[in-house]
């Protein structure tokens, strides 16, 4: 019997809304996946595309960024420049030959904890579908 | 294009109180090569030259200059910087006015209208590289060449590099003397480059990247190329926190091609001078090309073509796609 992979995902989320929203969904009881590793960002326009990078290169095999919806963000706009910034990198990801389903990208508000499950439940589905990530793993020198 | 008119006005840009030099090109010591050249003084523009083989982007100058700490009681030096810009050149001038890393009163811009230019590693295959300089010119649509005291017609096609096949502004954007007449410009080729990756499937695209980064020596010329890569703090020297590591493998040339190409988003005016540096010959024109086309297609954006614009990634449109989105 083979075990199912299990994808390790890196969530970055903002601290207003996704984050809320995600406390939401845990103290409404709402089940959803435990593949996803949480840091909160002050904002979704904090989240250097480096991070992501680096997420990748350390382990992760997919990585998911939640901000608030355009128009809502605690700082007025940072969730539109985060828009444009990720909307690049999602596309020089694919362009290298990452599989596109590692890379996802929600809104959700602080009153969407059912959203968040929806969104966690696809996360990790698709970077079930697209199997471990080791080509671009960081190799590890233990001294 | 005339040579005497160019050395004229460069005389005269030069002999100017308030200049302290002119960057433009000079014959290389052999072969098709060219080497930059900065003239401080009138009598230096005899050797200025302006020919297909001028291929090199001389706005990298005006922010790789090194800026020593001025001694007590002594004071900067303020005079002005003039610069020889094709159409690609310019538009790295405006896109450095954009993000405010020029002054405006420190350059003085002579634009000089392009027909194109050579790729001399196309040339070379044919025409080896002689101990000599040789000399090169326009002739209608083709280029002359004179390799071992022969005339050569070599065909446009022949011999066009890739980044002018592509030009789409073959004019200069921004100047404040123009030398020469403008130039008609040309109906940009597909890029085939571009097309040809886009075309494979993921795992394909992954084994072509692998195997360009794979080559990667680190040496970071592409950067220090780079008109627009002048940031005084790179993320690529930091050591805390290490964005990239500089253990040489696979995981990092990634990591830095993907930093260095992300770095270009909406900025990069398309010259090529990080494709024609590289030492190892990894095509990093398709990287940056594939970024600058998804910013024109999808968000309708051309970067250096207006230096009051706004800096692409630092604006937004609350219409921006974002069929991507959960």
């Amino acid at each position: 019997m083979s075990e199912q992979f299990e994808p390790n995902i890196v969530a970055f989320l903002c601290n207003w809304c996704s984050y809320a929203g995600a406390d939401l969904a845990g103290t409404s009881r709402i089940q959803y996946p435990a593949n996803i590793k949480v840091i909160r960002v002050m904002c979704s326009g904090r989240v250097n595309p480096l991070f992501v990078v680096n997420a990748l290169q350390q382990g992760a095999d997919g990585v998911l960024i939640s901000g608030c919806h355009p128009g809502d963000c605690h700082y007025m706009e940072g969730n539109f420049y985060a828009r444009r910034r990720l909307k690049l990198l999602k596309e020089l990801l694919e362009y290298i030959g990452v599989d596109p389903r590692r890379f996802n990208m929600s809104w959700v508000s602080a009153s969407e904890g059912h959203k968040w499950k929806e969104v966690v439940e696809k996360a990790v589905e698709d970077a079930r579908a697209a199997g471990p990530f080791n080509q671009f793993r960081r190799r590890q020198i233990g001294w | 294009m005339d040579l005497n008119k160019l050395r004229e006005t460069a005389a005269g840009i030069v002999s100017r109180e308030d200049v302290k030099y002119l960057i433009g090109w000079r014959r290389g010591t052999f072969g098709y090569r060219v080497s930059p050249y900065f003239i401080e003084d009138a009598a230096g523009v005899e050797e200025l030259i302006f020919s297909p083989l001028c291929i090199s982007n001389l706005a990298t100058y005006l922010t790789l200059v090194e800026r020593l700490p001025v001694p007590r009681g002594q004071q900067p030096d303020e005079r002005k910087v003039a610069l020889l810009v094709k159409g690609c050149d310019s538009r790295a001038v405006n896109q450095l006015l954009v993000e405010k890393g020029i002054n405006r009163d420190r350059v003085i811009v002579v634009g000089l209208p392009c027909p194109g230019m050579v790729d001399w590693k196309l040339l070379a295959e044919k025409y080896p590289e002689t101990e000599a300089p040789v000399e090169m010119r326009w002739q209608g649509d083709d280029f002359l060449l004179v390799h071992n005291g022969q005339e050569i017609v070599v065909p446009r096609a022949e011999a066009l590099a890739e980044k002018c096949r592509l030009c789409r502004h073959p004019n200069p954007v921004i100047s404040d003397a123009t030398v020469g007449e403008p130039v008609q410009p040309w109906e940009p080729a597909e890029d085939s480059g571009v097309g040809e990756i886009e075309a494979k499937s993921a795992p394909e695209r992954w084994a072509y990247w692998e195997e360009q980064f794979s080559k990667c020596l680190r040496c970071y010329s592409c950067r220090n190329v780079c008109p627009l890569c002048y940031c005084e703090d790179c993320i690529l020297d930091r050591l805390n926190p290490t964005w990239v590591n500089r253990a040489f493998n696979f995981s990092e040339n990634t990591a830095f091609h993907l930093a260095r190409a992300f770095h270009l988003a909406g900025r990069c005016i398309e010259c090529g001078e990080c494709e024609r540096v590289c030492p190892a010959g990894i095509p990093l024109g398709r990287l940056n090309r594939k970024l600058a086309k998804t910013v024109r297609e999808e968000y309708g954006f051309e970067p250096g073509l207006d230096a009051e614009g706004e800096p692409f990634q630092a604006s937004y449109r609350p219409e921006d796609p974002e069929e991507f989105i959960l």
